[in-house]
């Protein structure tokens, strides 16, 4: 289309940027040396010879594996931050999209710091710096979800979101969870339809990676549902409906009851049977999260596969978030000596060099 | 000189080093610079071996330095010590610190301290207004104040939610603070806004003062009465000063650390680095059996091994040298000096020579010029880029000059002594040409005379062109003793005559330049076979061909003078004939020409087939009679099994060795003879068609030397002439603007881009036609552990 004629004009720097910085992402033979190390002492000394350079080594303090996971964020944020502050629209809008699901998971983080007592300060450097607003520290005034809404959140840009979530009960843990899932329900059907609005390339790329994140939810939702007093009616209210799920698949799932209906459900969709196939025998034994994350890495590499999309920005940083989560395992492996599991990590790029 | 031509002779020696001074000789290795050190664990990945703790110790430093070099610059100061490096690093390291840190609190609390009385002195003049509105209220609920100051970005957003929150149960006023007040986060002077909230409960004061947390606001406690207020002004302003003067001190005594510590902070730098590098060729070297000293294996050139057994034995405790024998390739030493490393570069940047192999600087020291000269030649031109290249000659010891960090001036700085030999082959070719800003110089007065002619006012008049006949006498007198004869500048047919002479020129240039390049193999030839079965047959085929062609031309410019040159044949003509083996129609040049070109021929023709099948033939024989032979030898090594347990018994003896053995070991080399006569083919194809091309390929010599002759020409011709034009007193004035454009222009078409492209086809005439005749380039550079070669200056390896 002539989005393609015209994408460098604006967004030619930033994709090649990207592409570059992907080039980057450790490839096997790190994970394989790294997996070798002993102490966080060995690990520090191999990254230096990855696109992470000095990052570890320019520290003072003692390395812990917080300290790496720290860095690693802060890492993330400076290169996002970097293709942030370059990006013209309608892409600086893609982007912004990107850290609207760390807000979410900020603010639910602080309404339950908030509820367990602790104080703020605590709280703040937990948060996901990539969600970072203004406004973040008086969250933990609101009681009712309506009082975030028109106190604090009415100036930020999850704002639109809140429109299903506004309800005069107590913000309790429960509370907090599913107005976590309301909020990104709304925010993933919002995210949705802003890519497709974009058409092109970037729709074609994003929108099978926001329906599978989209059923990711819906499955992890009703796992997480067992036991509790949620009814069908209430789970249906938090599915996004932009999945493949939908509708079908989602009526089928507000239904089931334990983990065999789950799995019966996702027998009827090619892509997610295998997620919930029992594993081989043989085979290490993964957890679904685990395996979901492998799907979406899957998904997120094909997006490197086709160019003049904003779908390599999101795949970015996912994969790196990805990464992060790898080597803040084997790091976690390596300090508790737990050497058995250290391969359980998900690779990237597996086979390039 | 033999070491230009050939390379170093290098050998492989093992260094038994003890353990207790290993450190110490490696360090004076690394002064000397002259050997290159093999991996001898490649197995062990690079955070197993050895020494890894004290890398990391070097790193450690290194940050440590960077963090002070960091200090010291932003106090626009420059860092002195001696040894035992580590330790006082660190103490300066945590008194640094902590000197830093305390500063940083002074500063901020006196920040703090500046706010407050801010504060205080803006928010009196709320207190009239707020007391009117107060006055009516208070009587109903006490109420309360906070004040505090917030950044100005932030107000507008405060106050909204400050109102969404307490649904307007807060009355805020607020007002700019004229100064400028330091961030203390960022450093950066921000306007900053001093707030006052009055609200009545304590529920609402809870989730106002939460939202001045949010906001990041420095909150102050705001006094009740007019005197409290003066009270605490009184107080603070004591405070600051009392602060002003402690800050005065730290920065004193960090100061005078700073001094201490930053004259030897470039030393401590070097050292570090020399001591991680120390660090990474002990991690090469292996250990012996008894752990007591290490062993490590160097490539050395032969001739400095006495060098190195004297420094070695200078050592307090001894450590030995030892050569040993070894079928693997060594590296490529060539010892250049700052005249021929720029040549040598070129020559490497096609490829680094084979180990021993015969190494084409040396000529190319004399031909690059020249060739380049042969397509640049102009006396002017030539003169400016001598000039330039002189002066950077003479300003090499210049620092400026030599550490600028722009690149194309680096690059041109590297190469000043090629500049300066093209710059003086221009002249002389200029000489040659007889061009000098395209005008021609008539120093011995031309040989030509017009007066003999004879020529009567009519035909001057009636005649735009007038023919100067050689055979009339007392026209021509005698060549030009240099060059072209300047009579030649005015001609109209100049550019036929030259063109000739030109073309003429480069096949000449081209077919010596190419045969020297055959006569070269030589030297790379090992087996004597070679020379018979390929150098022969090579050399025959070029000079029996093109060789032939080069007599002609030289024949015909001596044979025909101007009274015969009516009957002057065709060299085209007679040359494609020679192949045709027929000449009968044309008049030969000289008696037995037909027969002399049919031997050279067929002597050609068939020197093609020698080449072709000549080597592998002859191996494929020298194989099958070495055959019958090795049965023999066959015989007596009983079986396969106690190979291998020879070799078992090897591994044991040690370790390292054997490793390096058996990588190298390939005793026998298989002869596979249609691998052989493949190879053979393919080369004999690229030769004998190569021979063809690459003569044509000179042709770029002629090519090249009339556009810029005719570039030169056009310029003068568009530019100075219009200026030369004017014959008026207003014409000087004119002339100065062209001359400045002439000047611009010569020097950045005719100099610059032409002498790029000069300098580009003069490269591919060394690379491609010259060196594809005898230069492999398949070889490894050495690369010895040496200090100076370590980046030395802060920008590399991640200091700063």
């Amino acid at each position: 289309g002539t989005e393609t004629l015209t994408f460098n004009v604006d967004h030619g720097y930033l994709e090649g940027l990207v592409r570059g910085m992907k080039a980057g992402i450790l490839t096997s033979t790190d994970y394989h040396n790294l997996a070798q190390c002993d102490t966080l002492e060995d690990m520090k000394l191999h990254l230096q010879s990855t696109d992470y350079g000095k990052l570890l080594s320019s520290s003072e303090e003692d390395l812990t594996v917080s300290l790496v996971d720290s860095k690693l964020r802060a890492n993330l944020v400076t290169e996002f931050s970097c293709l942030r502050s370059n990006a013209l629209p309608p892409l600086s809008t893609f982007l912004d999209y990107i850290t609207y699901s760390y807000m979410i998971d900020n603010v639910v983080m602080l309404i339950t710091g908030a509820l367990k007592q602790r104080d703020v300060a605590e709280l703040l450097p937990r948060c996901h710096p990539l969600g970072a607003f203004d406004q973040m520290a008086a969250v933990g005034i609101a009681r009712t979800p309506t009082e975030l809404y028109s106190a604090i959140l009415v100036d930020t840009p999850l704002a639109p979101f809140f429109q299903d979530a506004v309800s005069e009960s107590n913000l309790d843990e429960m509370e907090a969870e599913i107005l976590r899932n309301k909020l990104y329900k709304a925010y993933i059907e919002s995210f949705h339809s802003f890519c497709k609005n974009i058409g092109g390339v970037t729709a074609d790329i994003m929108c099978p990676v926001l329906e599978f994140e989209a059923d990711r939810r819906t499955f992890i939702i009703t796992v997480n549902s067992f036991g509790t007093e949620l009814s069908g009616a209430d789970k249906s209210a938090l599915y996004p409906s932009c999945g493949k799920l939908y509708p079908e698949g989602l009526r089928l799932l507000a239904k089931a009851e334990d983990h065999e209906q789950v799995k019966a459900v996702a027998n009827c969709y090619p892509e997610y049977k295998l997620i919930f196939d029992d594993p081989e025998p043989g085979a290490d034994f993964k957890t679904l999260e685990d395996r979901f994350f492998e799907q979406e890495v899957k998904l997120n590499m094909l997006a490197f596969l086709q160019q003049f999309h904003f779908g390599v920005f999101y795949s970015y940083v996912k994969l790196k978030e990805q990464e992060s989560r790898n080597i803040v395992w084997i790091a976690e492996c390596v300090t508790q000596r737990q050497k058995s599991k250290i391969h359980n990590y998900i690779p990237i790029f597996p086979g390039t060099h | 000189m033999s070491s230009l031509l050939r390379g170093e002779e290098m050998c492989l020696a093992q260094l038994f080093l003890q353990s207790g001074s290993a450190y110490d000789c490696i360090s004076e290795l690394g002064e000397l610079g002259l050997v290159e050190f093999r991996d001898l664990n490649p197995s062990v990945t690079a955070f197993q071996r050895k020494h890894v703790n004290e890398i990391k110790k070097c790193e450690e430093m290194e940050r440590i330095l960077v963090f002070m070099y960091c200090i010291i610059t932003s106090l626009a100061h420059s860092l002195s010590l001696s040894l035992c490096l580590q330790e006082q690093l660190q103490r300066l390291e945590v008194e640094l610190g902590e000197v830093t840190r305390n500063k940083e609190k002074l500063q901020r609390n006196l920040l703090e301290l500046t706010e407050y009385t801010h504060m205080l002195r803006i928010t009196r003049k709320f207190v009239q207004r707020t007391a009117e509105v107060s006055v009516s209220l208070c009587n109903l609920h006490p109420h309360f104040f906070i004040s505090g100051l917030i950044q100005r970005v932030k107000i507008e957003a405060f106050e909204r939610m400050l109102w969404r929150v307490c649904k307007g149960y807060t009355i805020l006023s607020y007002a700019e603070v004229e100064e400028y007040l330091e961030n203390p986060d960022t450093g950066e002077p921000t306007k900053c806004v001093v707030f006052l909230i009055s609200y009545w409960g304590d529920q609402i004061g809870q989730k106002v003062k939460k939202i001045c947390d949010c906001y990041h606001c420095h909150v102050y406690p705001y006094p009740s009465s007019n005197e409290e207020r003066n009270d605490v002004v009184e107080g603070l302003r004591t405070r600051i000063q009392d602060l002003h003067t402690v800050l005065n001190r730290t920065e004193d005594y960090l100061r005078q650390v700073l001094i201490k510590a930053s004259e030897s902070v470039y030393t401590w730098v070097i050292q570090v680095k020399k001591m991680k590098a120390i660090y990474y060729i002990l991690n090469l070297c292996s250990f012996d059996v008894t752990n007591k000293c290490l062993i490590a294996e160097v490539w050395c050139p032969v001739n400095d091994i006495p060098t190195l057994r004297r420094r070695k034995s200078g050592a307090t405790v001894p450590s030995f040298v030892n050569r040993i024998p070894t079928s693997d390739t060594p590296p490529t030493l060539i010892k250049t000096n700052k005249f021929t490393s720029g040549f040598q570069n070129i020559v490497d940047a096609y490829g680094v020579g084979s180990y021993r192999e015969v190494n084409p600087a040396p000529f190319t020291i004399i031909t690059f010029p020249f060739l380049f000269a042969v397509m640049f030649g102009d006396l002017g031109h030539g003169v400016i880029m001598a000039v330039f290249a002189a002066w950077m000659v003479l300003c090499e010891n210049n620092r400026k000059l030599k550490n600028t960090r722009n690149e194309i001036w680096n690059t041109f700085f590297e190469g000043r002594y090629i500049i300066l030999m093209m710059g003086l082959f221009s002249i002389y070719t200029g000489l040659i040409y007889n061009d000098c800003f395209s005008k021609s110089l008539n120093i011995f007065g031309s040989g030509w005379s017009v007066k003999a002619m004879g020529w009567t006012k009519e035909q001057w008049e009636n005649n735009r062109f007038l023919t100067l006949d050689p055979n009339v006498t007392g026209v021509f007198k005698g060549p030009y003793p240099l060059g072209i004869d300047p009579i030649w500048n005015l001609a109209s047919n100049r550019l036929t005559f030259l063109n000739s002479y030109k073309m003429k020129m480069s096949v000449i240039l081209g077919i010596i330049h190419m045969s020297f390049g055959v006569i070269l193999s030589t030297y790379n030839y090992l087996k004597k076979y070679n020379l018979y079965l390929v150098f022969l047959p090579e050399l025959l085929f070029l000079l029996c061909l093109f060789g032939y062609l080069v007599f002609m031309i030289l024949y015909k410019w001596l044979a025909f003078s101007a009274k015969d040159s009516r009957h002057a044949p065709s060299i085209l003509i007679h040359f494609i004939n020679m192949f045709l083996m027929q000449g009968d129609g044309l008049q030969p040049l000289y008696p037995g020409q037909t027969g002399l070109q049919i031997f050279l021929v067929v002597i050609a023709v068939l020197s093609v087939p020698v080449l072709l099948l000549g080597k592998p033939v002859y191996l494929y024989w020298l194989h099958n009679g070495s055959h019958r032979l090795g049965l023999y030898r066959r015989v007596r090594r009983n079986s396969e099994e106690e190979l291998y347990l020879m070799r078992a018994h090897d591994m044991e003896e040690g370790s390292s060795h054997s490793d390096l053995s058996s990588s190298g070991e390939n005793p026998t080399e298989e002869f596979d003879f249609a691998d052989e006569l493949l190879h053979q083919a393919i080369h004999t194809i690229e030769y004998c068609l190569g021979c063809v091309s690459n003569t044509a390929s000179y042709l770029r010599l002629w090519a090249l030397s009339l556009a810029h002759a005719q570039l030169s020409e056009v310029l003068w011709a568009m530019v100075m002439r219009v200026g030369l034009r004017m014959d008026s007193t207003l014409g000087v004035l004119f002339l100065v603007p062209v001359f400045g454009l002439f000047a611009v222009l010569t020097v950045s078409i005719l100099l610059v881009m032409e002498g790029l492209s000069a300098f580009l086809h003069a490269l591919r005439l060394h690379w491609v036609e010259f060196q594809n005749k005898f230069y492999g380039g398949t070889g490894v550079k050495f690369c010895p552990f040496a200090f100076s070669l370590l980046p030395s200056s802060f920008e590399h390896d991640g200091l700063l």
